[in-house]
């Protein structure tokens, strides 16, 4: 991308260009409700903390963090007992949280004029709050560089109530090198895994690794996953319920109605706070934007929008109205030209380097606005998407398929991810079914390559084994759903036994693996209380470490590096004419 | 270097008339001429004749009953005429003047076929012809003297086709790989082209196996360009208005599958909306041609021949698929390719020296193998 070969420190407004299109349609679109999803992140409330509070400082001191986003007064009371502990007790306003709920055009800045602005949020540890207040300052300090503007736009809306605004000086020494574009050799160099999202030993963050963040800043993109997975299950239960190839099983309706305003309370929730993180950590949002796997994952709002409005039950609304396409697939066209650009311009983004699995995310949607348009009766539009998407998703396809050794991000190991392969073509398939108006040989080709690379991925199912479980893994969920899906249509067009259970077996898989996954995340959030870690991913350096550091983690680690490290000292120490260059290969190395 | 000898076999000698001094002066800078040109010039003629056949397409008979029709359907027979004969006139002179290449500096023509971007351009005298061909306002597409023509301009182009395609899959130095850069879409425009010349002659099965050969060569080379192995390195910063060829080559396949089957079908249509988004998309990345932009050179002709291709196949659909939109998007896309090749023009006019400079990319690149101006 042009912006990570001019290095210059560019203003933050630049990069809020492609953003301000997701925040007036996500605004718009949804309910403006906070809810507090994980209840399993109480503790992050901490515990009313009145004793340690030392007076005379600035409201930075306060560790009152509750999720800013719960103007509602949904949550405990406790959060609010705590919002109290300022200087000055102007405080909660009781007015602010009923004026949010439902009005659409709210300003974003309102929403928080309620709480106090949790400046570097020091989570639950009561030990921390008996420091040094000065420490801690600097502590929360360190959020800072991932806040909106550096923590200016907070510091704004206090100044709206009034608040004493303190200078922030200390806060130059932190800022300046986080405002720069990280290129995306960065991300490959400081982080490896099948998702990008374990740090290399010899890496280190700029966030400190050994608290717990605010939950706002481990909330990642891929959290839109879940609404990927549980959307398409309310989709494939409307289509049991109404397939005519399915009627044996009686399904009803009810079980799609219910899925699907579990889906759309869940998008609601996930996009507001989402849309939280937006305005208060946008630097962390542009992190992730830049990750080379997560910007896969910005596309995954407007494709569970898109499920919704496929997956609507009769009884809500029998038939859309035309305009809400044009008005889900503009911001989603904008974001495709937007990366299928940077792939096609060559530059540091270029596919080659970036192709990965979740990369089918940006395809997928393609397919599924073309499936939506046609089942709404246009003709032209789900065209329109159908050739954007078939085009790139050959050139996709071919080079996942490739594994192209100049691509560092794929897995050598089998990994979830890899059922996104099945995503497009079984999507596809039921979109050009739309469009033609029958499952003709075009669909079924489609079809069939879907089933293959199903059962392929599925027989080597012991390989899928010894992944960290990660909120990703539900947006993993939908191609196996969607290949029921295409199953159902498929049976429906040749309806024989070997379809029919067909299509019954897919469904079970689909629901025992959305199942299983929802157990493993109960789990992992109020058992574990892991569900959102440190987003080590976007806390990456912007460069690599001091070579003596490198060098203190050799010692420490003893890798292999270490002995080839070795070799090249002693090369370089003898001196010889032919070792000028091994020691000019050093330097350039040290400089990398 | 070529330039010097080129120079001292016209050296004149002191006490010649002044008719040998003329004459010589004539030689020399004909020699400079000859020696600066390269067949990238052709994009000029490429883009007359795509002009043409827009035109000739527009005032031809119609389905299409729409208001915006009819009111170009008014261009008058001798403007269209005029236009036809200056894109001819360009092309003989510009053919000319490669034959004399070709004749009087043979290394350096080997020299450009030789080069992974230069070879593409060998197609584009070709496709000029073919496209001057197929819009002549007397020809008519069923008669002997077409069938020869066809034949004469079809020819070379699968001939050179056998050469490249067969290089990229067999020969070591010139794999698609490494040599893979934008105007080797001009290769598959030849193909389609011819296609589109043979359908409209009626011999359908030329046109369907020259159609197969360049589609199969464009999936091929859409998924290396996109790939991008090499980063964007392998053709210079001025060279960038080549990008456009993007969306040149599905909208040829657009015009010659329609071509071929007689309608604007859904294939055709998927081929016109994959040129229209790639067209946006490059639109909307004007940083990509800010260096190129900054002195004119001959590569900026690149920008009106599929500009041109993208607007007769925006005219198609609007006629197949007659809604307001579609009539829109038209004339938005025959405004833009009208301004931009008239643009052209008159700027090559007004600036005829700066047509012929020293630094041009493709005739120094064979001086040095590789060179960012």
């Amino acid at each position: 991308m042009d912006h990570g070969e001019n290095p210059v420190s560019i203003e933050l407004q630049e990069y809020a260009e492609p953003v301000p299109q997701l925040l007036k349609l996500i605004s718009s679109n949804e309910v403006a409700g906070f809810d507090s999803i994980m209840e399993g992140e109480t503790p992050v409330f901490p515990n009313p903390t009145n004793s340690s509070q030392p007076n005379g400082h600035q409201r930075k001191i306060s560790i009152s963090i509750s999720m800013p986003s719960s103007p509602t007064g949904a949550t405990s009371a406790d959060t609010k007992n705590v919002l109290f502990v300022q200087d000055n007790a102007k405080g909660f306003k009781n007015g602010v949280p009923e004026s949010c709920v439902g009005s659409k055009a709210k300003p974003k800045g309102v929403k928080f004029l309620s709480q106090p602005m949790p400046k570097g949020s020091v989570f639950g540890e009561g030990a921390n709050m008996n420091q040094n207040p000065n420490v801690k300052k600097f502590k929360d300090k360190r959020f800072d560089s991932f806040k909106t503007w550096s923590g200016k736009l907070e510091r704004q809306l206090t100044n709206l109530r009034g608040r004493q605004q303190e200078s922030e000086s200390e806060d130059d020494s932190v800022r300046p090198s986080e405002n720069e574009a990280l290129p995306v050799d960065r991300y490959f160099d400081a982080l490896e895994g099948p998702e990008l999202e374990t740090l290399r030993a010899s890496e280190e963050i700029v966030l400190p690794d050994d608290k717990t963040w605010p939950f706002l800043l481990r909330y990642p993109i891929s959290s839109f996953g879940i609404c990927l997975g549980v959307s398409s299950q309310a989709i494939m239960w409307k289509t049991l319920a109404t397939a005519t190839s399915t009627n044996f099983l009686h399904i009803s309706l009810t079980v799609n109605l219910i899925l699907w305003w579990i889906s759309v309370a869940l998008v609601a929730i996930v996009a507001s706070i989402y849309l939280t993180k937006v305005v208060l950590y946008f630097e962390a949002v542009r992190r992730e934007y830049y990750h080379p796997i997560r910007v896969n994952f910005f596309f995954a709002p407007w494709i569970s929008l898109l499920f919704l409005a496929i997956g609507v039950p009769p009884s809500v609304a029998s038939s859309l109205p035309v305009a809400l396409w044009y008005v889900l697939m503009t911001p989603f066209l904008c974001l495709e030209l937007k990366i299928y650009g940077q792939w096609m311009s060559g530059g540091q983004r270029r596919l080659s380097k970036v192709a990965n699995p979740s990369n089918h995310l940006s395809v997928v949607g393609n397919f599924v606005g073309a499936l939506l348009g046609a089942s709404m009766g246009l003709k032209e539009g789900p065209i329109f998407f159908f050739a954007v998407g078939l085009a790139h998703y050959t050139v996709l396809f071919v080079t996942l398929y490739q594994r192209l050794p100049t691509n560092e991000t794929l897995p050598k190991e089998l990994h979830p991810v890899f059922f996104l392969f099945v995503a497009a073509p079984s999507v596809a398939s039921m979109a050009w079914a739309n469009i033609q108006g029958s499952f003709d040989y075009g669909s079924r080709i489609a079809y069939f390559i879907a089933l293959f690379l199903y059962f392929s991925l599925a027989v080597r199912i012991n390989f899928f084994r010894g992944f960290k479980f990660s909120l990703a893994w539900w947006a993993y969920t939908f191609p196996m759903t969607g290949a029921a899906i295409a199953t159902m249509r498929y049976s429906s067009a040749v309806t024989n036994v070997v379809t029919q259970t067909l299509s019954v077996i897919l469904s079970v898989v689909a629901t025992l693996t959305v199942t299983a996954l929802l157990v493993t995340t109960i789990l992992h959030a109020f058992v574990q209380r892991d569900l959102f870690p440190n987003d080590i991913a976007i806390a990456i350096s912007d460069r690599k470490p001091k070579s003596h550091r490198r060098w203190f983690n050799l010692i420490r680690h003893g890798s292999s590096e270490h002995n080839a490290d070795i070799d090249t000292f002693l090369k370089f120490a003898n001196g010889d004419t032919k070792d000028i260059e091994a020691g000019l290969k050093i330097s350039s190395a040290e400089a990398k | 270097m070529i330039r010097s000898m080129a120079s001292q076999r016209s050296q004149p000698e002191v006490n010649t008339p002044q008719s040998s001094r003329f004459t010589d002066r004539i030689k020399r800078s004909l020699s400079s001429i000859l020696t600066k040109f390269h067949a990238g010039y052709f994009r000029i003629s490429l883009s007359l004749g795509g002009q043409a056949l827009l035109w000739k397409t527009l005032i031809g008979p119609t389905h299409d009953k729409s208001t915006l029709r009819h009111l170009v359907h008014k261009f008058h027979p001798t403007a269209f005429l005029v236009l036809w004969s200056f894109a001819l006139f360009i092309l003989i002179l510009l053919s000319l003047l490669y034959i004399l290449r070709c004749l009087f500096y043979f290394k350096m023509v080997k020299a450009e076929f030789l080069h992974h971007v230069g070879v593409n351009y060998l197609f584009a005298p070709w496709i000029s012809w073919l496209l001057l061909l197929q819009s002549a306002p007397f020809a008519t597409p069923k008669t002997t003297s077409y069938y020869v023509l066809w034949w004469f301009f079809a020819v070379p182009v699968v001939a050179l086709d056998v050469k490249i395609y067969g290089q990229w899959f067999t020969k070591g130095k010139k794999f698609l790989s490494t040599v893979a850069n934008p105007t080797s879409q001009i290769s598959v425009i030849g193909n389609l082209v011819g296609a589109l010349a043979a359908a409209s002659m009626g011999w359908k099965e030329s046109a369907v196996c020259l159609f197969s050969l360049g589609m199969v060569h464009y999936l091929v080379l859409l998924v290396t360009l996109y790939q991008r192995f090499s980063g964007s390195d392998r053709i210079p910063a001025m060279l960038r208005p080549v990008f456009f060829l993007f969306f040149a080559a599905p909208s040829v396949a657009s015009l010659a599958w329609e071509s071929i089957t007689g309608a604007f079908d859904i294939a055709s249509k998927m081929l016109f909306f994959l040129s229209l988004f790639l067209f946006i998309s490059l639109v909307c990345r004007p940083a990509l041609f800010r260096r190129s932009m900054r002195r004119f050179n001959v590569a900026w002709w690149a920008y009106s021949f599929p500009l041109t291709i993208l607007a007769l196949a925006s005219t198609e659909y609007a006629e197949e698929v007659k809604g307001s939109i579609a009539h829109l998007l038209m004339l938005l896309l025959l405004a833009l390719s009208v301004l931009v090749s008239l643009g052209l023009t008159i700027f090559t006019l007004l600036n005829t020296r700066m047509l012929l400079p020293d630094n041009d990319p493709i005739s120094t690149l064979h001086h040095l193998p590789t060179v960012s101006p």
